[in-house]
């Protein structure tokens, strides 16, 4: 089974994961199905319906990633209302057309309506996951991973699994390769992700979620209250490390996890940690408070480099802003001066236009008055033409309008591997304390170099050579 | 992942003054840190990281050694005891409330400190406890010490000890260490002010991670997976950084495994794997089996394309690879892939690629000098080489463009963005954001349509010529065309879906008993921008977007007046035809 999310391939693939992109925000996440087993009664299969048209999935299947799908004409109106519809004539065709489900009929396409097709990645499954919990957003997450050196071969343990945006992005950071079962590898070990979820509902999403996108065997979830029961996978006393080398706590209280993650559990317990690595933590958490327990937690388990930070991240808007009065009357644009030079033309302008209409109006005739109004008109017109739209105005940049003020406290820390008197003292062995060279003279050139290994190579030959002379001798 | 100091290996050492320092860790050499003193490099090869370590003033007798490692509960030690006083929650305060101790008393002049300059230069001389002698010496005779409020004295503490104390910490020398340390202790500028934040969310908007297990996969799909194209100029730094995301930046990257696999004795193969490190690079290289060949990777790769004739990617160094001498065992020798944007364009005219080598027969070789037969060798390789990355770049299909250059994005943008395939994600970093806010104008909304339009026009103006020629192909534009859009658009802004502009900046805070806040003073400088984009397939035929925006009732509008449907801000209820 190969994730769209890791190994999407140059096709969209049925029965996986597609996104659909309606607009920059909205993306619909689906599964490809030529078939729909609970909404049946489309001619085309199954079909999802947006506001810019109607899509059949067999218009979206075997198709390269990122095309443009064009909207087919769908029969939306009669289907599946069988029981109250007014008219009766769509009744009895929908009916018929329920009939011939197997084969879904080829679509038509419709005039208007498009979207793109996306093979999904954590950043736009974040936007467009179903939220369940209080989502990790890219800004955090993307931090978060590269603080923790989440890298291919990790493994890292997250907890509260909440809507999985975290579990998508750490499941991509460790992967390295899907586990098979027939070669298990020696060489390599295979990034994991273990996530544990106390909310049973939540874990099952989560867990179907996972194996829907292709995740089986690269993420594990496990229903479990942590605070209680630690981090081993499977039973919670005699199960199997994990061997983590990074950890995200997204928990109410992590401080009422932190004591499972020790290098030697009090119990006797296996230690749900990496013993040759270091261990990074990450704690995700609101509130201040919550996160000075934590700190002062961690120190007392004697972890090191504690720090806390927050993300701040803003998206920014480009526009082009026009201002002036001679762009003509487009959308967006504002119909105030531009600069004061054109101010006072504009003023001056209408000046003369209203004494040359006094003088008119004192002349008592009417005839002479639209000429300049028109004379005006008919300028604004041209230069609206000399530039187009897309070239007028100014770039501007303001932040957009729905703006993240704060999304949570990251509180990192590294728990070294352990180090005993005996781990100190075999070193000391193997690296004696006091032997030091003094580093002789300058630096040698490579071609220095290689003369020396040559000349030694010729010696060492001659070497060879001599005793076999010598003993051709005897 | 990197679990213990090993010897020829770059590390940061950590010092007092918080500044960090970039060390070779040779065996058998001295480690000097300045006013802090220097030991023997053998004392922390084999060591664990992020220990922090005391340099001794007088070494163990019996075997030389001069370091103490600093356990956890001693470092927090401070912290701990101050919690453990009533959490330090609140401040001494007197009856009726107010602070027991305040500054007002205090009187700013140097005469509080009895101790002289002399006096404290002799100290530093004579006296052990690796600094901490000095601290408690200059406590004694501070004059005003008892007036300090808790907070104050903290600070002079802090103050004293980043002066004194004779400490180091051992960090493995990664990305986000190698950015912190070139962002504070180095020039900026080399690396483009590109801060640690900014180089999770460049690899994660570019969706840069392993390809994986090539073999497996090339068998199901055809397509070889997580093929990267890069524009570096902070001078190696975002290559690492990619590099360390698709798991070929550590030489060592694999091997911790069979360390891990017999828990049981983890420590005699750690011995044993440390005792290879310690046999010089050419002697195993004799009897490695296969040479991997440069740049051959067809899988999980890196192609750097540059500006100069070579790559500038000198900080690669300090993972173990440098362009000029590559050591064939990295993961990066036939990972990564360099093209300069001469071969991507007009290979033809890099004599390197257009001009082969003549093949010289077998029988001819073996009559030439070993030299000269060196040199043809690698004359042919380098060919071979060229050609086959050049290549391939050329046919494109990559899977996602990660840009920080000085040169103008949109030129970059303007030749890479086609050899990406599609759903490809594209990254763009810059310091400053008006070279991105060009880049997102060029892609807006009302370009895309404006293009579209004019594509549409010279289409139909170019049907009515062929009208009379039956057998010229109608949809296609010829290059003529072609450019003529390229002049006025510079790029096909069609290839680009939802453009985005972001920055993201990380406020580090201050955790202390009773002392939370975020931190005084951070660095400025340049911001960070980071601009994100999807490459798209638009599609050839004709269509129409449909828009119903409940609010405004606007009609799709027709082609003649296409101006007019222009608006940049709601992106969707404009004509699209294609």
């Amino acid at each position: 089974m190969h994730s769209p999310f890791l190994t999407p391939g140059s096709r969209s693939q049925l029965d996986n994961l597609a996104l659909l992109q309606l607009r920059r925000d909205q993306t619909i996440p689906t599964i490809l199905q030529l078939h729909d087993e609970k909404n049946g009664g489309y001619k085309e299969g199954k079909v999802t319906n947006t506001r810019f048209g109607s899509f059949p999935h067999i218009t979206l299947c075997d198709q390269p990633w990122g095309s443009q799908i064009i909207a087919s004409k769908v029969d939306t109106g009669s289907r599946g209302r069988t029981q109250k519809m007014k008219r009766k004539a769509d009744e009895l065709d929908s009916s018929t057309q329920a009939e011939d489900k197997p084969s879904p009929q080829t679509p038509v396409a419709a005039s208007s309506g498009f979207l793109h097709l996306l093979y999904p990645t954590p950043e736009l499954w974040t936007a467009s996951l179903p939220h369940r919990t209080q989502v990790v957003y890219t800004p955090d997450y993307s931090y978060i991973l590269h603080r923790l050196r989440a890298r291919p071969g990790s493994t890292v343990i997250e907890a509260g699994a909440g809507s999985g945006s975290f579990t998508h992005a750490s499941v991509r950071a460790v992967f390295n390769g899907y586990p098979s079962d027939d070669q298990p590898t020696k060489k390599r070990r295979l990034g994991k992700v273990c996530s544990f979820e106390f909310h049973a509902q939540r874990a099952e999403k989560v867990r179907v979620e996972v194996n829907q996108h292709g995740l089986d065997g690269l993420v594990e979830v496990t229903h479990r209250d942590v605070y209680e029961d630690g981090f081993l996978l499977g039973d919670p006393k005699t199960g199997k490390s994990p061997k983590a080398n990074a950890i995200f706590l997204d928990l109410p209280a992590p401080w009422l996890a932190l004591k499972h993650l020790v290098r030697n559990p009090p119990e006797g317990t296996e230690s749900p940690l990496d013993p040759t690595s270091p261990v990074y933590i990450c704690t995700f958490s609101p509130c201040l408070e919550q996160v000075q327990r934590t700190i002062s937690t961690l120190r007392q388990l004697g972890w090191l480099g504690i720090s806390m930070v927050e993300v701040n991240n803003r998206r920014i808007e480009v526009k082009r802003e026009r201002v002036g009065l001679d762009l003509g009357n487009i959308r967006g644009t504002v119909v105030f001066p531009k600069s004061v030079d054109e101010a006072v033309e504009r003023t001056r302008a209408l000046e003369e236009r209203a004494q040359l209409f006094r003088a008119t109006q004192n002349q008592s005739d009417g005839d002479s008055t639209p000429a300049p109004k028109a004379e005006n008109e008919a300028k604004g017109g041209q230069q609206e033409s000399e530039v187009p739209v897309y070239k007028q105005g100014r770039v501007m940049t303001r932040s957009e309008l729905d703006l993240k003020n704060h999304t949570s406290y990251l509180v990192f820390a590294i728990l070294p591997r352990e180090w005993t008197e005996e781990d100190e003292k075999r070193c000391r062995e193997k690296w004696p304390s006091n032997r030091v060279q003094e580093p002789q003279g300058p630096q040698k050139s490579k071609k220095q170099l290689k003369r020396e290994s040559r000349e030694k190579r010729d010696l060492q030959r001659k070497e060879q050579s001599q005793p076999e002379t010598e003993s051709q001798k005897e | 992942m990197h679990s213990y100091v090993r010897p020829n290996q770059f590390v940061a050492l950590r010092l007092p003054s918080e500044f960090t320092k970039i060390q070779k860790i040779e065996p058998d050499s001295t480690v000097f840190l300045g006013k802090f003193g220097s030991f023997p490099a053998n004392q922390i090869i084999g060591r664990p990281f992020y220990l922090t370590f005391e340099i001794l003033d007088d070494a163990d007798e019996k075997d030389g050694s001069c370091l103490r490692i600093i356990p956890a509960a001693e470092l927090h030690a401070e912290t701990l005891i101050a919690e453990g006083e009533g959490d330090g929650e609140e401040l001494d305060t007197n009856e009726d409330g107010t602070p027991m101790r305040t500054n007002r008393e205090i009187v700013d002049d140097a005469s509080t400190q009895k101790l002289t300059w002399e006096e404290i230069e002799a100290l530093k001389k004579e006296s052990g406890g690796a600094g901490r002698e000095i601290i408690s010496k200059l406590l004694e005779s501070h004059q005003t010490l008892d007036q300090k409020t808790s907070f104050s004295l903290a600070k002079y503490m802090l103050r004293k000890r980043r002066k004194y104390m004779k400490r180091f910490t051992v960090l493995p020398l990664d990305v986000s260490i190698l950015t912190n340390h070139m962002m504070e202790d180095q020039g900026a500028a080399r690396i483009m002010e590109l801060r640690d934040e900014m180089v999770g969310l460049l690899g994660c908007w570019g969706n840069v991670h392993h390809g994986g297990d090539a073999s497996l996969d090339e068998a199901i799909a055809a397509k070889p997976n997580g093929r990267y194209l890069v524009v570096d100029d902070t001078g190696g730094l975002v290559v690492a950084a990619m590099a360390e995301r698709m798991g070929i930046l550590y030489p060592h990257d694999g091997d911790e495994y069979e360390e891990q696999g017999s828990s049981d004795e983890p420590k005699k193969n750690e011995a044993e794997q440390a005792h290879d490190d310690e046999q010089p690079p050419t002697e195993s290289s004799t009897h490695r089996p296969a040479r991997p060949a440069h740049m051959s990777a067809s899988g999980n790769s890196i192609t750097v394309l540059h500006p100069n004739k070579q790559p500038n990617l000198s900080l690669l160094k300090y993972f173990g690879y440098s362009q000029d001498n590559p050591d064939e065992t990295h993961p990066l020798h036939k990972h990564l892939k360099t093209i300069s944007w001469l071969q991507l364009l007009d290979p033809n005219a890099d004599p390197i690629y257009s001009e082969e080598p003549e093949i010289i027969p077998e029988s001819e070789l073996y009559t030439m000098k070993s030299n000269k037969r060196g040199a043809y060798y690698r004359k042919r390789n380098r060919w071979t080489r060229v050609q086959s990355v050049v290549n391939e770049a050329r046919a494109g299909e990559f899977d996602g463009l990660i840009v920080a250059t000085v040169m103008d994005p949109s030129s970059v943008l303007k030749y890479a963005v086609p050899l990406l395939a599609g759903s490809a994600h594209v990254a763009v970093y810059s310091p400053s954001i008006e070279p991105l806010t060009e880049l997102s104008d060029l892609y807006s909304t009302a370009k895309k349509t404006a293009f579209i339009n004019r594509r549409q026009q010279l289409r139909e103006q170019k049907l009515q010529q062929s009208s009379d020629q039956p057998d010229a192909n109608e949809t296609e534009l010829q290059d003529s065309d072609l450019s003529e859009l390229m002049a006025e658009f510079y790029l096909d802004p069609t290839l680009l879906l939802a453009p985005t502009l972001q920055n993201s900046r990380v406020r580090p805070w201050q955790v202390l008993p009773g002392r939370t806040h975020p931190l005084m003073s951070m660095r400025g400088g340049a911001e960070g921008y980071i601009f994100h984009a999807v490459r798209v397939i638009p599609t050839q035929q004709t269509i129409q977007a449909a828009g119903n925006l409940s609010r405004k009732k606007r009609k799709v509008v027709t082609q003649e007046t296409p101006t007019t449907a222009v608006d940049s801000g709601s992106g969707v209820d404009v004509e699209m035809k294609s």
